[in-house]
Protein backbone atom coordinates (compact mmCIF):
# COMPACT_ATOMS: atom_id res chain seq x y z
CA UNK A 1 0.00 0.00 0.00
CA UNK A 2 0.93 3.47 -0.78
CA UNK A 3 0.60 5.79 2.11
CA UNK A 4 0.46 9.57 1.21
CA UNK A 5 0.19 12.11 3.46
CA UNK A 6 -0.32 15.58 2.04
CA UNK A 7 -1.25 19.13 3.22
CA UNK A 8 -3.20 19.40 0.03
CA UNK A 9 -7.06 19.39 0.78
CA UNK A 10 -8.40 18.82 -2.46
CA UNK A 11 -6.03 16.58 -3.45
CA UNK A 12 -6.35 15.21 -7.00
CA UNK A 13 -2.65 13.70 -8.20
CA UNK A 14 -3.49 10.23 -9.87
CA UNK A 15 -2.06 7.26 -7.94
CA UNK A 16 -1.29 3.56 -9.24
CA UNK A 17 -2.10 0.78 -7.27
CA UNK A 18 -3.75 0.35 -3.73
CA UNK A 19 -3.29 3.31 -1.34
CA UNK A 20 -4.57 5.93 1.02
CA UNK A 21 -4.61 9.27 1.24
CA UNK A 22 -4.30 11.44 4.62
CA UNK A 23 -5.05 14.84 4.49
CA UNK A 24 -6.58 18.03 6.41
CA UNK A 25 -10.27 16.80 7.26
CA UNK A 26 -11.26 18.66 10.45
CA UNK A 27 -9.30 19.95 13.35
CA UNK A 28 -5.84 18.23 13.73
CA UNK A 29 -4.06 17.88 17.14
CA UNK A 30 -0.55 18.36 17.80
CA UNK A 31 1.57 15.58 19.41
CA UNK A 32 1.84 16.41 23.25
CA UNK A 33 4.78 14.48 24.00
CA UNK A 34 3.43 11.80 26.57
CA UNK A 35 4.83 8.99 24.65
CA UNK A 36 1.27 7.28 25.16
CA UNK A 37 1.71 5.72 22.19
CA UNK A 38 4.42 3.57 23.57
CA UNK A 39 3.19 2.98 27.17
CA UNK A 40 -0.73 3.48 27.14
CA UNK A 41 -2.11 2.21 23.73
CA UNK A 42 1.42 0.87 22.18
CA UNK A 43 0.89 1.44 18.38
CA UNK A 44 -1.59 3.72 18.50
CA UNK A 45 -1.92 7.57 19.45
CA UNK A 46 -3.77 8.76 22.14
CA UNK A 47 -5.47 11.68 21.15
CA UNK A 48 -8.96 10.81 19.44
CA UNK A 49 -9.26 13.42 16.60
CA UNK A 50 -9.27 10.89 13.63
CA UNK A 51 -5.19 11.24 13.27
CA UNK A 52 -4.91 8.75 16.04
CA UNK A 53 -3.40 5.65 13.37
CA UNK A 54 -1.70 6.58 11.14
CA UNK A 55 1.60 4.29 13.01
CA UNK A 56 -0.67 1.76 12.28
CA UNK A 57 -1.12 2.74 8.71
CA UNK A 58 3.23 3.28 8.24
CA UNK A 59 3.19 -0.55 9.37
CA UNK A 60 1.09 -1.98 6.64
CA UNK A 61 2.66 0.64 3.84
CA UNK A 62 5.39 0.04 1.51
CA UNK A 63 5.63 3.26 0.48
CA UNK A 64 5.31 6.82 2.20
CA UNK A 65 4.85 9.34 0.03
CA UNK A 66 5.12 13.10 1.31
CA UNK A 67 3.48 15.79 -0.47
CA UNK A 68 4.07 19.22 1.23
CA UNK A 69 4.76 22.93 1.11
CA UNK A 70 8.19 23.39 2.05
CA UNK A 71 8.40 25.44 5.30
CA UNK A 72 12.69 26.57 5.95
CA UNK A 73 13.37 22.71 4.83
CA UNK A 74 10.66 21.05 6.52
CA UNK A 75 7.61 19.67 5.93
CA UNK A 76 4.44 22.26 6.72
CA UNK A 77 2.83 22.01 9.85
CA UNK A 78 0.05 19.73 9.41
CA UNK A 79 2.35 16.90 7.44
CA UNK A 80 4.81 17.43 10.42
CA UNK A 81 1.65 17.21 12.96
CA UNK A 82 0.82 13.69 11.05
CA UNK A 83 4.47 12.46 11.76
CA UNK A 84 4.99 13.08 15.07
CA UNK A 85 1.62 11.42 16.11
CA UNK A 86 2.92 8.61 14.26
CA UNK A 87 5.56 7.74 16.18
CA UNK A 88 3.96 4.27 17.53
CA UNK A 89 5.41 3.02 13.80
CA UNK A 90 8.64 2.49 15.74
CA UNK A 91 9.44 0.48 19.12
CA UNK A 92 10.05 2.53 22.38
CA UNK A 93 13.61 0.90 22.86
CA UNK A 94 16.86 1.62 21.36
CA UNK A 95 19.06 0.12 19.02
CA UNK A 96 22.54 1.46 17.14
CA UNK A 97 22.75 1.46 13.57
CA UNK A 98 25.16 3.24 11.59
CA UNK A 99 27.21 4.07 15.11
CA UNK A 100 23.86 6.50 16.27
CA UNK A 101 21.12 5.53 18.44
CA UNK A 102 17.72 4.74 17.21
CA UNK A 103 14.63 2.99 17.66
CA UNK A 104 14.22 -0.80 17.63
CA UNK A 105 11.66 -1.79 14.80
CA UNK A 106 7.69 -2.37 15.72
CA UNK A 107 6.65 -3.80 12.40
CA UNK A 108 8.51 -5.57 9.70
CA UNK A 109 7.41 -3.95 6.61
CA UNK A 110 10.48 -1.63 4.96
CA UNK A 111 9.09 1.50 3.55
CA UNK A 112 10.72 3.54 0.99
CA UNK A 113 10.15 7.13 1.19
CA UNK A 114 9.21 9.84 -1.78
CA UNK A 115 9.45 13.45 -0.18
CA UNK A 116 7.65 16.00 -2.94
CA UNK A 117 8.13 19.41 -1.83
CA UNK A 118 6.48 22.10 -2.90
CA UNK A 119 6.49 26.50 -2.45
CA UNK A 120 7.53 29.66 -4.37
CA UNK A 121 10.58 30.46 -2.99
CA UNK A 122 12.45 27.62 -1.86
CA UNK A 123 16.83 28.54 -1.50
CA UNK A 124 19.20 26.24 -1.94
CA UNK A 125 19.76 25.47 2.13
CA UNK A 126 16.08 24.76 2.36
CA UNK A 127 16.57 22.13 -0.46
CA UNK A 128 19.94 20.93 1.49
CA UNK A 129 17.67 20.68 4.74
CA UNK A 130 14.97 19.10 3.50
CA UNK A 131 17.25 16.01 1.84
CA UNK A 132 18.90 15.67 4.86
CA UNK A 133 15.71 15.50 6.89
CA UNK A 134 13.96 12.86 4.22
CA UNK A 135 17.55 10.98 4.77
CA UNK A 136 17.63 11.47 8.60
CA UNK A 137 13.87 10.00 8.73
CA UNK A 138 14.58 6.72 6.40
CA UNK A 139 16.86 6.01 8.91
CA UNK A 140 14.60 6.27 11.82
CA UNK A 141 11.94 4.08 10.11
CA UNK A 142 14.62 2.00 8.87
CA UNK A 143 13.76 2.74 5.48
CA UNK A 144 14.70 3.70 2.19
CA UNK A 145 14.56 6.82 0.06
CA UNK A 146 13.22 6.81 -3.39
CA UNK A 147 13.56 10.59 -4.53
CA UNK A 148 12.88 14.42 -3.01
CA UNK A 149 11.80 16.38 -5.41
CA UNK A 150 10.98 20.14 -5.20
CA UNK A 151 8.13 22.10 -7.12
CA UNK A 152 7.26 25.70 -7.57
CA UNK A 153 3.26 24.93 -7.42
CA UNK A 154 0.78 22.43 -7.05
CA UNK A 155 -0.68 22.87 -10.47
CA UNK A 156 2.68 21.17 -11.38
CA UNK A 157 2.70 17.96 -8.80
CA UNK A 158 -0.97 17.62 -10.83
CA UNK A 159 1.22 16.25 -14.35
CA UNK A 160 2.34 13.03 -12.13
CA UNK A 161 1.25 9.88 -11.53
CA UNK A 162 1.93 8.50 -7.81
CA UNK B 1 19.96 43.78 26.75
CA UNK B 2 16.33 42.46 26.51
CA UNK B 3 16.76 38.50 26.37
CA UNK B 4 13.52 36.20 25.51
CA UNK B 5 13.75 32.54 26.65
CA UNK B 6 11.33 30.61 24.58
CA UNK B 7 10.38 27.10 25.73
CA UNK B 8 8.96 25.46 22.37
CA UNK B 9 8.29 22.10 23.65
CA UNK B 10 4.38 20.93 23.92
CA UNK B 11 4.99 20.02 27.55
CA UNK B 12 3.32 22.87 30.09
CA UNK B 13 5.77 21.13 32.89
CA UNK B 14 8.89 18.60 33.04
CA UNK B 15 9.96 19.33 30.03
CA UNK B 16 14.13 19.10 28.93
CA UNK B 17 13.92 22.28 26.88
CA UNK B 18 12.77 23.88 30.77
CA UNK B 19 15.73 22.23 32.36
CA UNK B 20 17.89 23.88 29.58
CA UNK B 21 16.02 27.45 29.48
CA UNK B 22 16.58 27.28 33.33
CA UNK B 23 20.32 26.85 33.36
CA UNK B 24 21.10 29.04 30.69
CA UNK B 25 18.95 32.03 32.39
CA UNK B 26 21.29 31.30 35.53
CA UNK B 27 24.03 32.19 33.29
CA UNK B 28 22.47 34.50 31.61
CA UNK B 29 21.71 36.59 35.05
CA UNK B 30 24.98 36.27 36.54
CA UNK B 31 27.31 37.42 33.58
CA UNK B 32 25.26 40.86 32.70
CA UNK B 33 22.62 43.08 33.15
CA UNK B 34 20.24 41.32 31.38
CA UNK B 35 16.61 41.81 31.24
CA UNK B 36 14.98 38.11 30.56
CA UNK B 37 11.23 37.41 29.64
CA UNK B 38 9.91 33.66 29.62
CA UNK B 39 7.79 32.89 26.96
CA UNK B 40 5.73 29.57 26.33
CA UNK B 41 4.96 28.12 22.70
CA UNK B 42 3.32 25.17 23.85
CA UNK B 43 0.64 25.81 21.12
CA UNK B 44 0.18 25.98 17.18
CA UNK B 45 -0.50 30.03 18.08
CA UNK B 46 1.97 32.71 19.30
CA UNK B 47 -0.43 34.13 21.96
CA UNK B 48 -0.83 38.12 21.85
CA UNK B 49 1.02 38.27 25.01
CA UNK B 50 4.17 36.34 23.43
CA UNK B 51 3.92 38.49 20.72
CA UNK B 52 4.21 41.81 22.98
CA UNK B 53 6.71 40.15 25.05
CA UNK B 54 8.86 39.13 21.24
CA UNK B 55 8.54 43.05 20.31
CA UNK B 56 10.21 44.05 23.63
CA UNK B 57 13.13 41.74 22.98
CA UNK B 58 16.40 41.89 21.27
CA UNK B 59 17.49 38.71 21.66
CA UNK B 60 15.26 35.34 21.22
CA UNK B 61 16.39 31.85 22.41
CA UNK B 62 14.35 28.76 21.33
CA UNK B 63 14.63 25.53 23.67
CA UNK B 64 12.63 22.76 21.74
CA UNK B 65 12.72 19.23 21.26
CA UNK B 66 13.87 17.13 18.48
CA UNK B 67 10.59 15.56 17.05
CA UNK B 68 10.97 13.08 14.05
CA UNK B 69 14.41 15.13 12.95
CA UNK B 70 13.13 18.56 12.82
CA UNK B 71 10.69 20.61 14.85
CA UNK B 72 7.87 20.32 16.52
CA UNK B 73 4.85 20.45 14.57
CA UNK B 74 2.94 23.14 16.92
CA UNK B 75 6.37 25.13 17.44
CA UNK B 76 6.82 25.21 13.37
CA UNK B 77 3.23 26.49 13.30
CA UNK B 78 4.15 29.14 15.29
CA UNK B 79 7.44 29.46 13.37
CA UNK B 80 5.47 30.35 10.47
CA UNK B 81 2.98 33.02 12.45
CA UNK B 82 5.71 34.66 13.45
CA UNK B 83 7.49 35.27 9.79
CA UNK B 84 3.95 36.64 8.93
CA UNK B 85 4.10 39.14 11.68
CA UNK B 86 5.42 42.37 10.66
CA UNK B 87 8.51 43.49 13.10
CA UNK B 88 8.83 46.35 11.47
CA UNK B 89 12.59 45.97 10.86
CA UNK B 90 13.61 44.83 13.76
CA UNK B 91 17.10 43.52 14.68
CA UNK B 92 16.56 40.19 16.40
CA UNK B 93 19.68 38.35 16.98
CA UNK B 94 18.18 33.97 17.10
CA UNK B 95 19.77 31.13 19.01
CA UNK B 96 18.34 27.64 19.48
CA UNK B 97 18.99 24.74 21.95
CA UNK B 98 17.67 21.65 20.67
CA UNK B 99 17.30 18.93 22.80
CA UNK B 100 17.14 15.01 21.65
CA UNK B 101 16.21 11.83 23.28
CA UNK B 102 18.79 9.72 21.25
CA UNK B 103 22.11 9.99 22.71
CA UNK B 104 24.10 12.18 19.83
CA UNK B 105 23.30 15.17 19.69
CA UNK B 106 24.42 16.06 16.19
CA UNK B 107 20.82 14.42 15.60
CA UNK B 108 19.64 17.80 16.18
CA UNK B 109 22.33 18.87 13.22
CA UNK B 110 18.81 19.79 10.71
CA UNK B 111 16.12 20.77 13.21
CA UNK B 112 18.93 23.74 14.00
CA UNK B 113 18.86 24.07 10.36
CA UNK B 114 15.43 24.91 10.11
CA UNK B 115 16.02 27.94 12.94
CA UNK B 116 18.30 29.15 11.09
CA UNK B 117 16.58 28.86 7.45
CA UNK B 118 13.63 30.44 9.18
CA UNK B 119 15.67 33.16 9.94
CA UNK B 120 16.69 33.92 6.01
CA UNK B 121 13.32 34.43 5.90
CA UNK B 122 12.45 36.66 8.10
CA UNK B 123 15.42 39.00 8.21
CA UNK B 124 16.56 37.95 11.72
CA UNK B 125 20.35 37.26 12.68
CA UNK B 126 21.34 33.37 13.23
CA UNK B 127 23.40 33.32 16.62
CA UNK B 128 23.78 29.05 16.17
CA UNK B 129 22.77 26.40 18.44
CA UNK B 130 23.74 23.59 20.60
CA UNK B 131 22.42 20.18 20.10
CA UNK B 132 21.61 18.24 23.49
CA UNK B 133 21.94 14.79 22.94
CA UNK B 134 20.33 12.39 25.72
CA UNK B 135 17.84 14.87 26.61
CA UNK B 136 15.48 12.12 28.26
CA UNK B 137 17.69 12.37 30.85
CA UNK B 138 17.70 16.07 31.90
CA UNK B 139 15.29 16.01 34.16
CA UNK B 140 16.81 13.78 36.39
CA UNK B 141 20.31 15.61 36.49
CA UNK B 142 21.20 17.40 39.73
CA UNK B 143 23.11 20.89 38.56
CA UNK B 144 26.70 21.11 40.22
CA UNK B 145 29.07 23.52 40.73
CA UNK B 146 32.61 22.96 39.10
CA UNK B 147 32.08 21.56 35.88
CA UNK B 148 31.13 18.16 37.53
CA UNK B 149 28.47 15.43 36.90
CA UNK B 150 26.37 13.86 34.27
CA UNK B 151 25.14 17.42 32.60
CA UNK B 152 28.74 19.25 33.00
CA UNK B 153 29.16 19.00 29.05
CA UNK B 154 25.87 20.90 28.42
CA UNK B 155 26.36 23.09 30.81
CA UNK B 156 29.97 24.30 29.29
CA UNK B 157 28.08 24.54 26.19
CA UNK B 158 25.26 26.51 27.49
CA UNK B 159 28.35 28.89 28.98
CA UNK B 160 30.31 29.20 26.21
CA UNK B 161 26.78 30.28 24.58
CA UNK B 162 26.20 32.55 27.03
CA UNK B 163 29.78 34.31 26.07
CA UNK B 164 28.37 35.00 22.71
CA UNK B 165 24.65 36.03 23.30
CA UNK B 166 25.76 38.62 25.62
CA UNK B 167 28.59 39.82 23.02
CA UNK B 168 25.27 39.50 20.52
CA UNK B 169 28.25 37.21 18.30
CA UNK B 170 27.15 34.24 16.94
CA UNK B 171 28.60 30.94 17.31
CA UNK B 172 29.51 27.83 15.13
CA UNK B 173 26.82 24.90 16.46
CA UNK B 174 27.86 23.17 18.91
CA UNK B 175 26.92 19.24 19.52
CA UNK B 176 27.48 17.85 23.05
CA UNK B 177 25.79 14.85 24.82
CA UNK B 178 25.47 14.27 28.37
CA UNK B 179 28.42 12.97 30.63
CA UNK B 180 26.75 9.21 31.71
CA UNK B 181 27.63 5.91 29.44
CA UNK B 182 25.32 5.78 26.11
CA UNK B 183 24.83 1.91 27.39
CA UNK B 184 23.56 2.65 30.27
CA UNK B 185 21.44 5.85 29.53
CA UNK B 186 20.10 2.93 26.52
CA UNK B 187 19.22 0.49 29.59
CA UNK B 188 17.28 3.35 31.78
CA UNK B 189 15.24 4.12 29.07
CA UNK B 190 14.35 0.90 28.33
CA UNK B 191 13.41 0.20 31.93
CA UNK B 192 11.75 3.29 32.26
CA UNK B 193 9.29 2.26 29.40
CA UNK B 194 9.15 -1.16 31.07
CA UNK B 195 8.09 0.76 34.51
CA UNK B 196 5.63 3.08 32.59
CA UNK B 197 3.48 0.54 30.53
CA UNK B 198 3.10 -1.55 34.07
CA UNK B 199 1.77 1.89 35.87
CA UNK B 200 -0.79 1.86 33.46
CA UNK B 201 -2.00 -1.04 33.76
CA UNK B 202 -0.22 -3.09 30.23
CA UNK B 203 2.49 -5.88 30.22
CA UNK B 204 5.71 -5.49 29.24
CA UNK B 205 5.74 -7.23 26.35
CA UNK B 206 2.30 -4.72 25.47
CA UNK B 207 5.17 -2.48 24.30
CA UNK B 208 5.90 -4.18 20.94
CA UNK B 209 2.02 -4.50 19.80
CA UNK B 210 1.91 -4.74 16.13
CA UNK B 211 -1.61 -3.48 15.67
CA UNK B 212 -3.96 -4.19 12.87
C1 LIG C 1 6.78 12.83 18.48
C2 LIG C 1 8.19 12.69 18.99
C3 LIG C 1 9.22 12.57 18.07
C4 LIG C 1 10.53 12.45 18.52
N1 LIG C 1 11.52 12.33 17.60
C5 LIG C 1 12.82 12.24 18.02
C6 LIG C 1 13.87 12.13 17.07
O1 LIG C 1 13.65 12.13 15.84
N2 LIG C 1 15.13 12.01 17.54
C7 LIG C 1 15.41 12.01 18.88
O2 LIG C 1 16.59 11.92 19.25
N3 LIG C 1 14.43 12.14 19.80
C8 LIG C 1 13.14 12.25 19.40
N4 LIG C 1 12.14 12.38 20.33
C9 LIG C 1 12.48 12.44 21.76
C10 LIG C 1 12.50 13.88 22.31
O3 LIG C 1 13.34 14.70 21.55
C11 LIG C 1 12.99 13.83 23.76
O4 LIG C 1 12.09 13.10 24.52
C12 LIG C 1 13.22 15.21 24.37
O5 LIG C 1 14.04 15.08 25.51
C13 LIG C 1 11.93 15.92 24.79
O6 LIG C 1 12.24 17.24 25.16
P1 LIG C 1 11.22 18.17 25.98
O7 LIG C 1 11.07 17.51 27.34
O8 LIG C 1 11.90 19.48 26.06
O9 LIG C 1 9.94 18.21 25.24
C14 LIG C 1 10.82 12.46 19.92
C15 LIG C 1 9.76 12.56 20.83
C16 LIG C 1 8.46 12.67 20.39
C17 LIG C 1 7.34 12.78 21.39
Amino acid sequence: MKLIITDIEHFNIPVEGDYKVIRPQGNIHHCIGCFGCWVKTPGKCVIHDGYEGTGIDMGKCTELILISQCCYGSVSPFVKTVQDRAISYIHPDFVLRKGEMHHKRRYKNIITISAYFYGTHITEREKETARNIIDANADNYDGLVKNVCFYNTIKELENMIL
Amino acid sequence: MRIALINGSPKVSNSASGVLLTDLKSFLITSSKTEIKEINLHNTVVSKEALEDLKNTDVWIFACPLYVDGIPAHLLSCLVQLEETDWQDRQVQIYGVVNCGFYEGIQAEFALNILQNWCTKTGFTWGGGIGVGGGGALQQMPTMKNGHGPKAPVEKALGTMTDKIIQRETQKNNYVSIAFPRFLYKMAAQMGWRQEIKANGGKTKELGNQLE
